[in-house]
């Protein structure tokens, strides 16, 4: 989607609607008859009945508006930058992240810290990683840089805590082992370009 | 460093490249060249220390009226050549080498430790490698894990970097080549004493196939800050990088392009203080102990400031200053100076290494002083030098390098040092009469009989050393701590004054050459003493076991004196919370505001120059000449050339212990590093355990200038004779009050558990 719509500041141009409204009586009578018109036309109990109405819809038919936040809370636009989350590989269910240190060096608040070490597999394994939200700015760049898509932004975005700066552990972002199916891919910054298939560039094998 | 074309070699010469003209001389490469005139020519495998080693192909150039491309780091440049080192040409060549180096190197940029320092990375950037057009079957090439080190086989480029230090310039030979086409391997020869070839393989290595195994995947390069400083362990001073993340030193690295680190340097660095704070009741009590004291005692492994330090309380308070090593050494250089005329030796490591013919006498030079070893072996392998090993033990670790093993008595040094003399000064038309006349009433025969050096071995010597040029004599600390050392040292003095030697007389210690040449130091301790990382009535310790803390080494500025005569600067790679000797000074009078304020202070009679601590440079450039602090200046002495008869030498019979560490172990500081694991057993041959009545397992004690010593003994089969080496490096704050001479005889008492039987002891 192109953004030429929302560039267009010519008000006159667009596709306004004008309103069939009534005028305002100006007359003593005039008030007098629209008073009595509008009490005996019983629009009072038409609005009653849209309120008696959406009361049984949410009552009887599950058909409730209001959300019971914090239990409840709305879908929030992928691109949003909220707590990070430590995503897992969905095929082995291992953690995503390969210690490469990126994030670490491109925070510009510098509330990203990471041990790393050599484990008995032979691999480069996180030791240790906090994000310490007191000084995070959110400005997405970890997710951004990141070349395995293993820290993203998830859509947590109540940053309150009791206190000014509490520190975030890998285990605290990582997604549960039990609630692997329900991870999401990331569709922030960074994330995979929808037509990255094109784009990629096989190697010759010759045998 | 070849010898072909000698004749032509240092003529002046001018060549143009890219259209700058370039002066030089002959004998240089045109990368040589070059890079003298900050021309850029990439490579990959071109390595400055060691000879070219022509695999990659990176350095070609084109040379006008010469056809096709020309190996840059191999070719000499001649006089008038006109040399084009870029263009489409040359560019698609360096760019088609990047696409073959890239075939199957795994994408794992991400964790590999090199990432940010490689240079694969950074070349394949360079010639816009973005996609592999070339392809073979891959292997599979499983990573091994040679203790200090692992190789991964996968990301080598076979530039054979590790291969050619480990023979050129280590000298151990650890590594190999195994050739195989695609599948060819570095291999690890040597599995056992293999640190320092390991080491600065990992440090030449221009991508991740080897890396330090205690450092893998622990840290990016890029998020280390690199601390200059000098190594401070044997004397030698080498150059090196404390690299430091949040306040922990990760890893050692140096310019190895220049310089080389051993194992000790590389792998001894977490012996820092850790974790002090200000104790004001032990600082006064400290302050106490120096007005109180008799005498000063401390070890050598303190920096040149320190020592002036302790020399200004000693000129306060007139306590006796002692620090055995370096009283040793002091005394030698003083006696080997009334026959030079100068204070210091006159040798260099970089006349060493361009030596012909080199001597070793009285030091066990692979465990002493790794670094003068190293030099010796590139003499050995580039100069194809003679090197002749004088020492009562012989050293299988060295074998490779030396050409004559001449074994002499325990005890004989001074015999085998006159006999030394008088060999090679024979036909000497630059002696004087009276040394002629001195030489001349030698009773050869006798000596020889007495140090057990046969006159044909002295004869073989001699004429080894026909039609040579650049003769290097190493001496060490068996001759400092001989009760005839100060005859020992006029004896190999005349060697650098009359037959030319290039003389190196190896530091025994730490920093004991600053110390020797900053103190005024005493012989034996007395009364109350306060001991500097020595066991003292009040104690100061750098190892945190003292009665007041002290910084150590690697969390202080300061400077070293090296065994080059050069004074190298250190510089603070950790933090350090307590009081260090200066502040003890300031409550004692002595007022500076930093340690270093000292630097300009050192004694100029010395040698030293009045540079303030911050002006001392710290680089290479890009020659290779070294900028490190200043080197010493030579001072004159007064000559008087009197020596004296050669005592008669003291039999030692029987069962003899020599105090030697392990390699790469010089001291309590090396032994305080967790990834030196040394095990301080006494080592000997069947022979020994057969003089001593010892099995292999056997605990024994035994005192050594009054240090009881328990040590495991173990046999080693491939050592011979009946001395056994005992190492010192774990005796803590006790092993710098060792002061007799480096042999003894062995009495002791077997203590074995109970439970494994009486023995007949």
């Amino acid at each position: 989607m192109g953004l030429e719509q929302f560039k267009n500041r010519n008000v006159g141009q667009q596709n306004y609607v004008m309103l069939d409204l009534e005028h305002t009586p100006e007359t003593g009578m005039g008030k007098f008859r629209q008073v009595v018109r509008r009490t005996f036309k019983a629009e009072l109990f038409v609005g009653l009945w849209v309120t008696m109405r959406e009361m049984i819809n949410a009552l009887f038919k599950g058909q409730m508006h209001t959300v019971k936040y914090p239990f409840e809370k709305l879908p929030i636009s992928p691109r949003y930058r909220a707590i990070h989350e430590m995503l897992r590989l969905l095929e082995s269910g291992h953690y995503r992240c390969i210690g490469c240190g990126l994030c670490e060096k491109i925070c510009i608040s510098n509330c990203i810290t990471m041990d790393t070490r050599y484990d008995e597999n032979q691999r480069k394994e996180v030791s240790e990683y906090t994000i310490n939200f007191g000084r995070c700015i959110f400005c997405g760049y970890c997710a951004e840089v990141c070349p395995e898509l293993a820290i993203v932004h998830g859509p947590r975005y109540e940053t309150a805590s009791e206190q000014r700066a509490s520190f975030s552990l890998f285990e605290d972002m990582l997604t549960p082992i039990d609630k692997l199916n329900l991870q999401q891919e990331y569709d922030g910054f960074g994330a995979v370009t929808p037509n990255a298939d094109e784009n990629i560039k096989k190697t010759p094998l010759a045998y | 460093m070849s010898v072909h074309n000698s004749i032509n070699t240092g003529k002046p010469i001018t060549v143009t490249i890219d259209g700058k003209v370039c002066k030089s001389t002959f004998g240089k490469t045109i990368l040589q060249i070059a890079r003298e005139n900050d021309i850029y020519i990439p490579t990959m495998c071109y390595l400055s220390k060691v000879q070219p080693i022509g695999s990659c192909r990176m350095c070609v150039v084109n040379v006008e009226g010469v056809d096709g491309m020309i190996l840059s780091c191999q070719e000499k440049a001649v006089d008038g050549a006109v040399i084009t080192t870029n263009n489409s040409a040359l560019f698609h060549e360096r760019q088609n080498i990047m696409k073959l180096y890239d075939v199957n190197h795994p994408l794992e940029c991400g964790v590999c430790d090199k990432s940010g320092e490689c240079d694969l990375q950074n070349k394949t950037m360079e010639f816009d490698v973005d996609t592999q057009e070339f392809t073979a079957r891959d292997q599979h090439r499983p990573v091994e894990n040679w203790g200090h080190v692992s190789y991964d086989p996968a990301l080598c480029i076979m530039c054979e970097k590790c291969v050619r230090v480990s023979t050129e310039i280590t000298g151990d030979e650890a590594l190999k080549v195994k050739f195989g086409g695609y599948g060819s391997t570095i291999i690890n020869v040597k599995q056992e004493k293999n640190y320092a070839s390991l080491g600065e393989a990992a440090a030449v290595c221009p991508v991740g196939a080897l890396v330090s195994t205690a450092f893998k995947y622990t840290s990016n390069a890029w998020e280390l800050t690199k601390i200059p400083s000098a190594c401070p362990h044997c004397g030698g001073g080498c150059q090196m990088y404390y690299e430091v993340k949040r306040d922990r030193i990760y890893r050692v690295t140096n310019e190895f392009e220049f310089s080389t680190l051993c194992g000790a340097g590389r792998f001894g660095f977490d012996y820092a203080n850790e974790g002090v704070s200000k104790d004001p009741a032990a600082f006064n009590a400290a302050v106490e102990a120096f007005k109180n004291a008799d005498s000063v005692v401390f070890a050598p492994q303190i920096s040149n400031e320190e020592a002036m330090i302790l020399q200004k309380l000693k000129e306060k308070y007139g306590f006796k200053l002692v620090s055995h090593e370096a009283r040793a050494y002091q005394k030698f250089m003083a006696a080997y100076s009334t026959v030079t005329g100068k204070h210091l030796y006159n040798g260099d490591l970089k006349t060493l290494s361009d030596s012909q013919a080199v001597i070793v006498l009285g030091i066990r030079i692979n465990n002493d002083s790794p670094t003068v070893k190293y030099h010796i072996n590139m003499a050995s392998k580039w100069q194809r030098a003679r090197v002749i090993y004088m020492h009562p033990m012989e050293d299988s670790e060295i074998q490779n390098i030396v050409t004559q093993f001449i074994k002499y008595e325990v005890g004989s040094e001074e015999g085998v040092a006159a006999l030394l003399a008088h060999t090679l000064l024979e036909g000497n038309e630059d002696v004087t009469k009276t040394l002629r006349e001195y030489l001349d009433d030698l009773d050869i025969g006798n000596l020889s009989a007495e140090c057990n050096v046969g006159e044909e071995e002295l004869d073989a010597l001699k004429k080894s050393l026909l039609k040579k040029r650049g003769f290097s004599l190493v001496v060490g600390s068996d001759l400092y701590m001989h009760p005839r050392a100060e005859q020992i040292a006029k004896l190999v003095a005349l060697l650098e004054t009359y037959a030319g030697f290039n003389v190196i007389c190896v530091p025994p210690a730490g920093n004991a050459m600053g110390v020797s040449l900053i103190c005024d130091l005493d012989d034996s301790a007395e009364g109350k003493t306060v001991g500097y990382n020595v066991k003292g009535d009040f104690t100061l310790s750098a190892l945190g076991d003292g009665d007041l803390d002290m910084p150590a080494l690697n969390q202080q500025e300061g400077t070293l004196t090296t065994v080059d005569k050069r004074v190298v600067p250190m510089h603070v790679a950790l933090p350090y919370g307590g009081y260090v000797l200066n502040d003890i000074a300031n409550a004692l009078g002595i007022h500076a505001k930093y340690t270093i304020d000292y630097t300009p202070m050192l004694p100029v009679a010395k040698g030293f120059k009045k540079t303030v601590f911050d002006a001392l440079d710290e680089y290479f450039d890009a020659t290779g000449t070294e900028h490190r602090g200043y080197l010493l200046a030579s001072q004159k002495v007064p000559v008087k050339r009197t020596l004296d008869e050669i005592e008669e030498i003291e039999a030692f019979d029987g069962a003899v212990v020599y105090r030697c560490d392990p390699v790469e172990q010089f001291s309590p500081f090396t032994a305080k590093s967790t990834l030196l694991k040394d095990e301080p057993v006494m080592l000997g041959s069947t022979q020994f355990a057969a003089a001593a009545k010892l099995q292999d397992g056997d605990t024994i004690t035994f005192e050594i200038d009054g240090i009881s010593f328990e040590r495991l003994f173990k046999i080693d089969t491939e050592m011979k004779g009946t001395i056994a080496l005992n190492p010192t490096f774990d005796m803590g704050l006790s092993a710098s009050l060792l002061s007799s001479y480096r042999f003894s005889r062995l009495v002791f008492r077997k203590t074995n558990n109970e439970n494994i039987g009486n023995n007949d002891e």
